[in-house]
C-alpha cells in the first residue's frame, strides 16, 4: 500500500509538487492524470526516491519511505518509463534479469525468471533474448521494458507515460494486455499519462493534477459523474464525458431478464460495454437489443430507455467498489 | 528573422569582438616592440652574442606568414566548398562516398609527412609549403561541408522546392546558410592547423614565424625561440577568436530564427 | 500557365544504363597521367638533381602498350558496372599495384648506368600520381563490392608483401631502398623510437585524461578551467611549444642534478614527452568528457530506478556505453601523436621525424621520403586497428 500525505516537492522557490494526499490501496491501479509540468511524473519519481520530496510524509506498508535504503527500496518496486530506459549495450534477456541479478538471484532462476517473463509478454525466447534493444520496435521495447520491471516481482509498479510513444494500434493492444495482466498480477501500480482515456481504461482511482496539486481524485465513474471542475470536465471530454462513462459500464450491469414481448432482433453479448450497446441501436435503428451469453443465448434485454435513465444513478459496478 | 538580425550582433557583438580585437592588439604590440625588449632576451639568454633575432624584421615574418596562410586558405576553403557542394548535388553523387571516405582518411594523413611529401615534388621555397597547406587544410572543409550539408533535413529541403525554388535557390538560400555553422568550424580547424603547420615551412626554406624557432634550435638560442613561439601563439589566438566570435554570431542569428 | 505545362514531361527513355562515373575518370586521369608525367628519374648521386624520363624511355613500347591495356580495360569495365565487373577492376587495380616494382625494375635495367654505383633511380610525379589513383580506385571498388577493412587490409598487406621483396631483391638501384640500406639498423631503432614515444605520451593521457575528466565532472568549475587551458595549449603550435619547454627544462637540468641524473634535459625525449602529453590531452580529455557525458539520461534513471548503486551504474552502464566514443578519442589521440613525434625529432627526441629533418637539411629527398612514407603508414594502421577495435566493442553492433 501506498499512502502520500500533504506532499511537496520544491526545486527553489518554485513548487512542483503542492501538498498532495492520496493512497493506494494494495492491488490497486491508480492513475495519475494531467497536462504536461502538472507534477505527476515528480510525484512518481518521490516514491521511489528518484526525487526526494520536501514536505509531507510518503509511506509504503505504513513505513516512511526515508526509513529504506533508497537502493534496496528501488530493487522492490519496478519501473517502466516511455523512453524505455533499456541498457543499449545488453541484451533484451540480460535487461530483463538486470533486477534479480542485483538481487543476487542464483544463476538458473534468473534464466528461468526471464524466460517466464518473456513468455508472460509474449516475446518468444528463441527470436528475442539475443536480441539488443535497437533491434526492437517500439511496442517490443516497452515489453521489455514491462518485463524488466515485474522481473523481481515486485508489489508496487511505476509507469511514467509507458505507451505515450507508441502508435495509436499498438498502444491500445499493450493496454489492453496490460488490464489483463494485472487482472492476473494484482501489483500496486501508480501510473502516469496524459491520455485519459488510457486512464480511464486502466485504472481503478483517477487522480487529476494541475499545477501540482490534485483537483480531484476518485473512482472513474465518480469522476465521470461530478467532475468538481472545469478543467476535470475538459480532460474528461466535456459532452464527450456520457459516452465514455458508457464505456466504463458493462450491459450485463443493465440489462433487465426477457420481457414477454417478442426479443429484439440485434443482439450483443453481456460483456459489452454500453457504449457499443448505444452503438448498435444507432447503426440497427432499435431501441432493444437482445442480450446473450458466451454461448450465444438469451439471457435478458436491454433498451435505451433503461440505458438513458438508470446510467446516471446506478452507482454499482464492478471498478467502483474501491 | 530581419529584426532579430539588427538585434543581436550589437548585444552579442561587444562581447565576442572584444578577444580577438585584445589579442590583434598583443599581436601588434609584439611585433612592433620586440626589438626593444632587448633587455629582457639578454636575461634569458646572457651569453649569446644576439637575443633579437634580426636576419629579418618580424613585422616581414608575420606578413609572409599570413600571405602562405591566406593562399592556402583562399584556394581551400574555394576548392573545398565547391567539391563539398558538388558531390551533394544529384549529377556528382556518384562521387560522395569516395569523397567522405577520403576527407575522413585524410584527417590521419600528419601535417609533416604531407609537407615532406611535398618537398621532393614542389623543390624548396614557398610553393611547397603552401601546396603542404592546401592539402592537409583541404580535408577538415571537404569534411564539414559535407556533414553541414548532409545535415539539413530533408523536410526542409522538401519544403523548399515545394515552395517552388529551384535547385540554385534551394542551395544558396536554404542550404548554404544552414550549413554556414558548421563548414565554418571546418574553416576554423584547418586556418589554425594550418598556422602552426606553416612555422613547419621554416625547415623546408620558406622564410615566415617558424625561422626564429629553428634558428634558436639550431644554434640554442633560446631568445629565438621565445620571439617565434610567441608571435605565432598570438597569430593563432587571435585569428582563432576572430573565428569564434564570427561563429557566435552566425549561431545565435541562427538560433534566433 | 496551365498547370500541366508545369508537369515534367515523362521520360519514355529511363536511362538504364549508368557507367561508373567515378572510376570512369579516375581511369581516364591515369591515362593522361601516365602519358604526359614522367614516372621516374634518374641521378647520378644522392644530391644531385635527377633527370626525369618519359614513359616510353623507361619501360619502352611494350611496357608503356600493357599498361595502358590496363587502363583502358578499366575504363571499358567501368562503362559497364555489373558487380562482376566490380570484381574484375578489383583484380585489374591489384594486378597493376603488383607490376609497378617490375616496371621499375625494367626502367632501372635500361636507365641506370651499371658503371656508376651511386647512381639512382628515384620515383617520378607520375608514378606517385598512378600509385595515389590506384588506392582511390581501391577505396571505391571497397564501397561499391561492400568489401569489410579486414579483407582489404589482407589484400593490401599481400602487395606490401610483394613490393617488399621485390625491392629487397632486385631494386638495390632505386633511391628509397638506397637510402635504407645505408641506414638500416638506424631506421628500426627510430621507428622503435617513434613507436615508444608515441605509445608513451597516448598512455599517460589516456589515464590522466580519464582521470581528468571523470574529476571535471564533478566539479564544474575545474571544467572550464582546464578546458580552457587545453584548448589554449592546443593553438599555440607544436613546434613553438616544443621550442619553449626547450628553456625551462634546460634550466633545471643544469640546477637540479638529481632530475638531470633521471634524463631530464633541454633537448632530447623529456620536451618532446611533456609536449606530447599536453598536446594528447586536449582530444583525450574532451572525447572522455564527452563520452561519459552523452549516455542518456533516460538509461542512466532507469539503471538508477532498477536499484543499481552508483559505481554498478559507472561500470556497468555509463562506462561500457562511453566506450567507443572514448576510445575513438584513443584513436584521433593516437593519429595526432603519430604526428607530432615527428616534429619531436627537431628538438632531438629522435624518432622517423629525424630522417625527415635531416634529409631536408642535406636536400636529400629520398632521405625524407625513408622518414615520411613509415610516419604515413604508422598512421594508417594505427587508425584502421583502433577503428576495428572501437567497432569490434560497439555492442551488437549498436548504431
Amino acid at each position: 500500500m501506498i499512502e502520500l500525505s500533504h506532499v511537496s516537492k520544491h526545486f527553489g522557490e518554485e513548487a512542483a509538487v503542492d501538498d498532495i494526499s492520496l493512497r493506494v490501496a494494495k492491488g490497486k491501479f491508480c492513475a495519475l492524470v494531467g497536462t504536461s509540468g502538472c507534477g505527476k511524473s515528480t510525484t512518481l519519481r518521490m516514491i521511489n526516491r528518484l526525487i526526494e520530496h520536501s514536505a509531507g510524509d510518503i509511506l509504503l506498508d505504513g513505513q516512511a519511505i526515508q526509513s529504506y535504503d533508497p537502493v534496496k527500496l528501488r530493487r522492490r518496486i519496478g519501473y517502466v518509463i516511455q523512453s524505455t530506459g533499456l541498457f543499449p549495450h545488453w541484451t533484451v534477456a540480460r535487461n530483463i534479469g538486470l533486477v534479480p541479478r542485483l538481487l543476487k538471484w542464483p544463476r538458473d532462476e534468473v534464466t528461468a525468471r526471464v524466460e517466464e517473463l518473456m513468455g508472460m509478454l509474449g516475446l518468444p525466447i528463441e527470436e528475442f533474448a539475443h536480441k539488443y534493444p535497437h533491434q526492437l520496435s517500439g511496442g517490443q521495447a516497452q515489453r521489455v521494458g514491462v518485463a524488466r520491471a515485474l522481473a523481481a516481482n515486485p508489489d508496487i509498479l511505476l509507469m511514467d507515460e509507458p505507451f505515450g510513444a507508441l502508435d495509436p494500434i499498438t498502444r491500445e493492444k499493450l493496454q489492453d494486455e496490460m488490464v489483463k495482466l494485472q487482472a492476473r498480477l494484482h501489483k500496486t501500480v501508480v501510473f502516469v499519462t496524459h491520455d485519459m482515456d488510457e486512464a480511464l481504461k486502466l485504472a481503478d482511482h483517477l487522480v487529476v493534477m494541475r499545477n501540482g496539486r490534485i483537483v480531484q481524485q476518485g473512482s472513474p465513474l465518480a469522476l465521470l459523474q461530478h467532475p468538481e471542475d472545469p478543467f476535470v470536465d475538459s480532460l474528461l471530454g466535456g459532452l464527450e464525458r456520457g459516452l465514455k462513462q458508457a464505456a466504463l459500464t458493462r450491459v450485463k450491469d443493465h440489462m433487465t431478464s426477457l420481457g414477454q414481448s417478442l426479443p429484439a432482433q440485434s443482439r450483443i453479448p453481456a460483456d459489452y460495454s454500453l457504449r457499443q450497446a448505444l452503438s448498435m441501436m444507432l447503426r440497427d435503428h432499435c431501441d432493444r437489443l437482445t442480450v446473450v451469453d458466451q454461448q450465444d443465448m438469451p439471457i435478458g434485454e436491454l433498451s435505451l430507455r433503461k440505458i438513458v435513465k438508470e446510467a446516471q444513478l446506478d452507482k454499482v459496478s464492478a471498478r467502483d467498489a474501491y | 528573422m530581419l529584426i532579430s538580425r539588427r538585434i543581436e550582433p550589437s548585444s552579442n557583438a561587444n562581447h565576442g569582438w572584444a578577444l580577438p580585437l585584445i589579442w590583434g592588439v598583443l599581436l601588434a604590440a609584439a611585433v612592433l616592440g620586440m626589438p626593444y625588449l632587448e633587455s629582457v632576451f639578454r636575461w634569458l639568454e646572457p651569453d649569446a652574442r644576439q637575443v633579437i633575432y634580426r636576419r629579418a624584421e618580424f613585422s616581414t615574418l608575420l606578413g609572409r606568414h599570413l600571405l602562405v596562410v591566406g593562399v592556402a586558405a583562399a584556394v581551400t576553403i574555394l576548392v573545398g566548398v565547391l567539391a563539398g557542394i558538388a558531390v551533394t548535388r544529384k549529377r556528382g553523387q556518384d562521387f560522395l562516398p569516395l569523397v567522405g571516405q577520403l576527407a575522413s582518411l585524410g584527417q590521419t594523413f600528419p601535417p609533416v609527412a604531407v609537407l615532406a611529401l611535398a618537398v621532393p615534388t614542389l623543390g624548396f621555397g614557398t610553393l611547397p609549403i603552401i601546396v603542404a597547406l592546401m592539402l592537409y587544410g583541404l580535408l577538415p572543409i571537404v569534411r564539414n561541408t559535407l556533414a553541414g550539408l548532409q545535415g539539413v533535413s530533408t523536410d526542409i529541403k522538401q519544403a523548399a522546392l515545394a515552395m517552388g525554388m529551384t535547385p540554385w535557390q534551394v542551395l544558396h538560400r536554404v542550404e548554404l546558410p544552414l550549413a554556414a555553422p558548421v563548414i565554418l568550424a571546418g574553416v576554423r580547424t584547418s586556418v589554425t592547423i594550418n598556422i602552426a603547420t606553416a612555422a613547419l615551412g621554416a625547415t623546408v626554406g620558406a622564410s615566415n614565424l617558424g625561422d626564429p624557432i629553428i634558428a634558436g634550435i639550431v644554434n640554442g638560442n633560446m631568445a629565438y625561440v621565445v620571439q617565434g613561439a610567441l608571435l605565432i601563439a598570438l597569430l593563432a589566438l587571435t585569428v582563432d577568436s576572430l573565428f569564434d566570435a564570427y561563429q557566435q554570431t552566425l549561431r545565435s542569428r541562427l538560433s534566433a530564427s | 500557365m496551365p498547370l500541366t505545362d508545369a508537369l515534367p514531361i515523362a521520360k519514355l527513355n529511363q536511362r538504364t544504363w549508368h557507367p561508373n562515373a567515378v572510376l570512369l575518370s579516375l581511369s581516364l586521369v591515369m591515362l593522361a597521367v601516365i602519358w604526359l608525367l614522367n614516372p621516374v628519374s634518374v641521378a647520378p648521386n644522392r644530391i644531385v638533381p635527377g633527370t626525369s624520363y618519359h614513359l616510353l624511355d623507361a619501360v619502352g613500347w611494350f611496357g608503356a602498350l600493357l599498361i595502358s591495356l590496363l587502363i583502358s580495360a578499366l575504363v571499358a569495365l567501368a562503362l559497364l558496372p555489373t558487380r562482376a565487373n566490380y570484381r574484375a577492376m578489383l583484380a585489374l587495380v591489384i594486378v597493376m599495384l603488383l607490376l609497378m616494382p617490375f616496371g621499375l625494375m625494367v626502367a632501372s635495367h635500361w636507365l641506370v648506368d651499371p658503371g656508376l654505383p651511386q647512381a639512382r633511380l628515384s620515383i617520378g610525379a607520375a608514378s606517385w600520381s598512378l600509385l595515389f589513383i590506384l588506392l582511390l580506385c581501391l577505396v571505391e571498388l571497397r564501397l561499391r563490392l561492400g568489401l569489410s577493412r579486414l579483407a582489404t587490409t589482407l589484400l593490401l598487406s599481400c602487395v606490401g608483401v610483394v613490393w617488399w621483396l621485390s625491392a629487397s631483391l632486385w631494386l638495390q638501384n632505386m633511391a628509397l631502398v638506397q637510402e635504407f640500406q645505408a641506414r638500416e639498423q638506424q631506421f628500426w631503432r627510430a621507428t622503435l623510437q617513434h613507436i615508444q614515444l608515441v605509445s608513451m605520451a597516448v598512455g599517460v593521457s589516456v589515464v590522466a585524461g580519464l582521470l581528468l575528466a571523470m574529476l571535471m565532472r564533478r566539479y564544474a568549475k575545474l571544467q572550464k578551467i582546464a578546458f580552457s587551458l587545453l584548448n589554449f595549449l592546443q593553438t599555440i603550435p607544436s613546434i613553438a611549444l616544443f621550442g619553449l619547454l626547450l628553456a625551462p627544462l634546460a634550466w633545471v637540468a643544469a640546477n637540479i642534478p638529481f632530475l638531470a641524473q633521471l634524463g631530464v634535459s633541454g633537448i632530447g625525449t623529456t620536451p618532446a614527452l611533456i609536449a606530447l602529453i599536453a598536446y594528447s590531452l586536449l582530444p583525450m580529455v574532451r572525447n572522455t568528457y564527452i563520452a561519459l557525458e552523452e549516455v542518456s539520461s533516460d538509461t542512466l534513471e532507469a539503471a538508477k530506478a532498477m536499484g543499481m548503486r552508483s559505481s554498478q551504474r559507472f561500470w556497468q552502464v555509463r562506462f561500457p556505453l562511453a566506450l567507443p566514443v572514448l576510445l575513438e578519442g584513443v584513436r584521433v589521440t593516437t593519429v595526432q601523436a603519430v604526428g607530432l613525434t615527428a616534429v619531436a625529432a627537431l628538438i632531438g627526441a629522435g624518432g622517423l621525424g629525424t630522417f625527415i629533418f635531416q634529409g631536408l637539411g642535406q636536400a636529400a629527398m629520398d632521405m625524407v621520403l625513408l622518414g615520411a612514407i613509415p610516419i604515413l603508414l604508422l598512421a594508417l594502421v594505427v587508425d584502421a586497428s583502433l577503428g576495428a577495435l572501437a567497432d569490434a566493442l560497439r555492442p551488437g553492433g549498436h548504431e
